[in-house]
C-alpha cells in the first residue's frame, strides 16, 4: 500500500511541478485527479467539463474522506486496530472542520469546507449566478468589509439638489443589497450546525448497528451512510417552519435588489432614449392580449360557420363553389318557407338531395 | 456496534481503483454520442405558438383502442421523461397496449410568452389540441392522461370541458397542496410570488433546479455523481445516466403570469380543494368530474406527497373512480422496470375497460 501511495504522491508532485502550482498537497489521489484533469478537460466538450468538473469535486470528496479513514487505521494499527477508536478520531477530524465560526461580516463557513458540504449553497450560488450577467453572486460579495462603513454614511445622508431622486435611488439599492446579504448570512448560519449534527447521527447510525446488519465493508458503504445522514439531518432542518422563512427572506430580499437594479438600469436606458424593459413588458401584454382576442373572434367564426353550415346542411365547400349558386339557394329557400317549422329536416333533406342533383347534372 | 470489515489496505486499493475507472471511463464520457430526447417515433399533427402536438406512431399488429389518449405534460421539465429509452418508455408501453398516445410538447417559453395565462393554456392550448385531435378522428370525445402539473390541468380543463374527456388519468397529480409532508409547498409559502414574477418576467428553469436539488442536495448534488463511475465503463448505462441528467437539467422558463397563478391559487391558497380557482371565465368545480377518473400515484414520491393527490378521492363528481397506488417514486412512476410491467398496462386495461 505504501508503494502505492507513494507512486500516486509522485505522480501528483510531478503534476505540480508541471503546472508550477504552489497550492499545498491534499490527499495524493485528489491531487493526482487534479493534475490528470488538467490534461484532459482542454480537449473536452463545454457541457461535458461541467458534468466532469461536478463529477471530480465529489469524487475528491469521496476520496478525502476514505484518504483521512485510512491516516487514522495506519496511526492505529492497521487491520488489527480498535475500529471505535479509528471511528472516533476520524469524526474526531471531520468535527474539527465544521469549528471555523461564521465570520461577523457574513464570511462563510460553508465554503472552506469540503465541496460535500457546498452542495446546498452551490446550487443556490449556481442560481443566482443564473440570473446575473456576471458568474457568481455579485451581491453576496458586494459591500462587505472596509466598504461597508462608507456605505453606512452613504446611506444616512439625506439626497440633496437635482439628483435627489437619483441619490435616493442609489441608496434605496445599496440598502436592499445589505438585506439581501444579511438573509444570506442567516440562510448560512441556519446550516452551521449541519456537519456537526451529520456527524453525531453518523456515530449514532454505526453504534445502532448490530450483528443483522450487512458489515461496511468498503468506503463506499461508509460514505454512502455518511450521505443517508447528511440527508437526515438536513431532511430534519428544512422542514421547520424556521427554514420556510428563511428561504422565503432570501428568495424576497434578492428579488428586491434586483427589482431596484432593473428600474435603475430601465431609467438609464430611457435617458438613452432606448426601449425599457417595462416598456416592452407593456407591449408583450398588450400583444397578447390581442393575439388573445383574435384566436377568441376565429373560435367564434369557426362556430358560427359551423351552425350556418348545420342551418344549411349544405357543406362549406359546396357554398363556395361558382357554378349557379344563386339557383340553388333560391330553391332551398323557397321550399323552406313554404312548410311547417316541424317538416322543415325533411325538406331539407331533399333541398340537398336536389342540391347534389344539381351538382352531378354540371 | 458495527463489524470492522475495511483495513488500510482495503480502502487504498478501492481508492486506486474509484480514480482508475474514473479514468478510463472518461474517454467514454467525451466520446458519448448526442443524447436522443424521446425514442419513440412521432408525427407531428398540430403546431401554435411553440406548442407542438405529436402523434406517437402505434406497432401495426396491436389492435388500438378507438378513442384518443391526449398525454398533458408539466410545463415543468421535459415531456421525453415519459419515452426517456427504449426499455423505459411509458408512451412506447402504451402504444403496445393498444393506446392511440398523442402528446403535447409546450417547448421552451420565452420573453415574448410572458404573459401566457393559466386561461391560455387550459381553455386556450388543451382545448384546441382536444378538438384538432377529435375531428382527426370524427369524435366528441377522447381520454386525457394528465402528469403531474399537467394533471393538476387536465382536472382543470376536464371539469370545465366534462363534455370533451370521455375518461381521464391523472398520474402523480397534486390536488391537495397543503397536506403534511409537502415540503416545496411549506417553502413557497413564505416567497412573495407576485415580486418574484415581476421582477424576473418568466421564471428560470435554473430557480426551479435549485428548488428540486435542495429537497435532497447531497444524493442529487454528491452521491450520484460518486457513483457514476460504476457506469462510466458501461457504453448504455453511461447514456442512460447522461439521458437522466439531461432530462434534469433540461428545465424551460416558465411563464411568468402562469407561474404566478399556479404558486398563489394552487399552492398558496389551495384553491383546488377550496373550490375557488378561477381559470378564464369559468370557476373550477371538481365535482364536474363526472367521467371515469383513475388516479396514479406514487408512494415513495418527495414532490408529490401520495396525501396530495390521494384527495381527489373526495372532491371528484364521478362515481367511477379508481386509485392506482406505486410502490416507488416521482420518476420512478415512469422510468422503472416495475413501473413498465404494472403502471402502464393498468392504465391501458382501465382505458380498454371504458373506451
Amino acid at each position: 500500500m505504501d508503494t502505492q501511495r507513494k507512486y500516486w504522491e509522485n505522480w501528483a508532485e510531478m503534476g505540480r511541478n508541471a503546472t508550477d502550482s504552489n497550492e499545498p498537497a491534499k490527499s495524493p489521489w485528489e491531487s493526482a485527479l487534479d493534475h490528470w484533469w488538467q490534461t484532459v478537460s482542454p480537449t473536452a466538450p463545454d457541457q461535458t467539463k461541467e458534468l466532469m468538473g461536478r463529477i471530480l469535486s465529489q469524487g475528491k470528496a469521496f476520496l478525502a474522506m476514505s484518504d483521512g479513514f485510512i491516516k487514522n487505521l495506519q496511526q492505529a494499527g492497521g487491520g488489527s486496530a480498535d475500529w471505535t477508536e479509528v471511528f472516533e478520531r476520524s469524526i474526531s477530524d471531520l468535527q474539527g472542520s465544521f469549528s471555523v465560526p461564521v465570520h461577523p461580516d457574513g464570511d462563510d463557513t460553508l465554503h472552506r469546507m469540503m465541496a460535500f458540504w457546498e452542495m446546498p449553497m452551490d446550487s443556490w450560488q449556481r442560481m443566482v449566478s443564473s440570473l446575473s450577467l456576471v458568474p457568481g453572486d455579485l451581491l453576496r460579495n458586494l459591500l462587505n468589509g472596509d466598504s461597508k462603513a462608507s456605505m453606512d454614511e452613504f446611506l444616512s445622508t439625506p439626497g440633496l439638489g437635482h439628483t435627489r431622486e437619483t441619490q435616493a435611488k442609489q441608496q434605496e439599492m445599496v440598502r436592499l443589497v445589505l438585506e439581501y446579504q444579511k438573509a444570506l448570512q442567516e440562510y448560512q448560519q441556519f446550516f452551521s450546525n449541519l456537519g456537526i449534527n451529520s456527524v453525531d447521527r453518523m456515530r449514532k447510525k454505526l453504534e445502532g448497528m448490530n450483528e443483522q446488519d450487512p458489515p461496511i465493508e468498503s468506503a463506499r458503504a461508509l460514505y454512502d451512510l455518511w450521505v443517508a445522514s447528511c440527508e437526515e439531518v438536513y431532511g430534519e432542518l428544512v422542514t421547520t417552519p424556521e427554514y420556510a422563512c428563511l428561504q422565503g427572506h432570501l428568495l424576497n430580499t434578492l428579488m428586491a435588489a434586483k427589482r431596484q437594479s432593473g428600474i435603475m438600469v430601465d431609467e438609464f436606458l430611457d435617458t438613452m432614449n432606448m426601449p425599457t424593459r417595462s416598456e416592452l413588458q407593456t407591449l408583450q401584454d398588450r400583444m397578447q392580449e390581442s393575439r388573445r382576442e383574435n384566436k377568441r373572434l376565429h373560435s367564434e367564426v369557426d362556430a358560427i360557420k359551423k351552425q350556418l353550415a348545420d342551418v344549411s346542411s349544405i357543406p362549406p365547400r359546396i357554398t363556395e363553389t361558382k357554378a349557379k349558386p344563386k339557383a340553388r339557394t333560391t330553391s332551398g329557400k323557397k321550399a323552406k318557407r313554404k312548410v311547417a317549422p316541424k317538416k322543415r329536416a325533411v325538406v331539407k333533406k331533399r333541398a340537398a338531395t336536389r342540391s347534389q342533383q344539381t351538382k352531378s347534372d354540371e | 456496534m458495527f463489524t470492522n470489515q475495511i483495513t488500510p489496505d482495503k480502502l487504498a486499493e478501492e481508492m486506486q481503483e474509484y480514480s482508475r475507472k474514473l479514468g478510463q471511463g472518461v474517454s467514454n464520457l467525451l466520446n458519448a454520442d448526442k443524447i436522443d430526447a424521446g425514442v419513440t417515433e412521432k408525427v407531428e399533427v398540430y403546431r401554435e405558438d411553440k406548442l407542438v402536438l405529436y402523434r406517437y406512431k402505434a406497432p401495426s399488429d396491436v389492435v388500438q383502442n378507438q378513442t384518443p389518449l391526449l398525454i398533458v405534460y408539466a410545463l415543468v421539465n421535459r415531456p421525453y421523461m415519459t419515452d426517456i429509452q427504449e426499455d423505459r418508455s411509458t408512451i412506447r408501453n402504451l402504444l403496445a397496449a393498444g393506446q392511440d398516445v398523442y402528446l403535447i410538447d409546450w417547448g421552451y417559453p420565452d420573453g415574448a410568452d410572458r404573459s401566457l395565462t393559466l386561461d391560455d393554456y387550459i381553455n386556450g392550448y388543451i382545448d384546441r389540441c382536444v378538438d384538432v385531435i377529435c375531428q382527426r378522428h370524427c369524435m366528441q370525445q377522447l381520454n386525457i392522461l394528465g402528469i403531474c402539473q399537467g394533471g393538476t390541468f387536465s382536472l382543470c380543463y376536464s371539469a370545465i370541458h366534462p363534455d370533451k374527456v370521455k375518461n381521464l388519468v391523472a398520474m402523480v397529480t397534486p390536488v391537495d397542496f397543503k397536506t403534511p409532508g409537502n415540503l416545496l409547498s411549506s417553502w413557497v409559502q413564505h416567497v412573495d410570488i407576485d415580486l418574484l414574477v415581476d421582477t424576473l418576467g418568466n421564471i428560470p428553469g435554473e430557480l426551479l433546479n435549485w428548488t428540486f436539488l435542495s429537497l435532497k442536495p447531497f444524493s442529487l448534488g454528491g452521491q450520484k455523481y460518486v457513483n457514476v463511475v460504476d457506469v462510466l465503463n458501461d457504453e448504455a448505462r453511461l447514456k442512460n445516466f447522461l439521458r437522466m441528467e439531461k432530462w434534469i437539467f433540461d428545465s424551460p422558463d416558465q411563464a411568468g403570469e402562469t407561474f404566478r397563478q399556479f404558486i398563489i391559487d394552487f399552492y398558496q391558497k389551495n384553491g383546488l380543494v377550496e373550490g375557488n380557482v378561477q381559470i378564464g371565465e369559468h370557476l373550477v368545480d371538481l365535482k364536474q368530474l363526472t367521467m371515469p377518473v383513475l388516479n396514479v400515484f406514487a408512494e415513495q414520491d418527495h414532490l408529490v406527497p401520495p396525501d396530495a393527490s390521494r384527495a381527489l378521492a373526495k372532491q371528484v363528481g364521478t362515481e367511477d373512480y379508481t386509485e392506482l397506488s406505486f410502490p416507488g417514486g416521482h420518476i420512478g412512476i415512469y422510468v422503472s422496470g416495475k413501473a413498465q410491467k404494472e403502471v402502464t398496462p393498468a392504465i391501458a386495461a382501465w382505458l380498454d375497460k371504458r373506451s
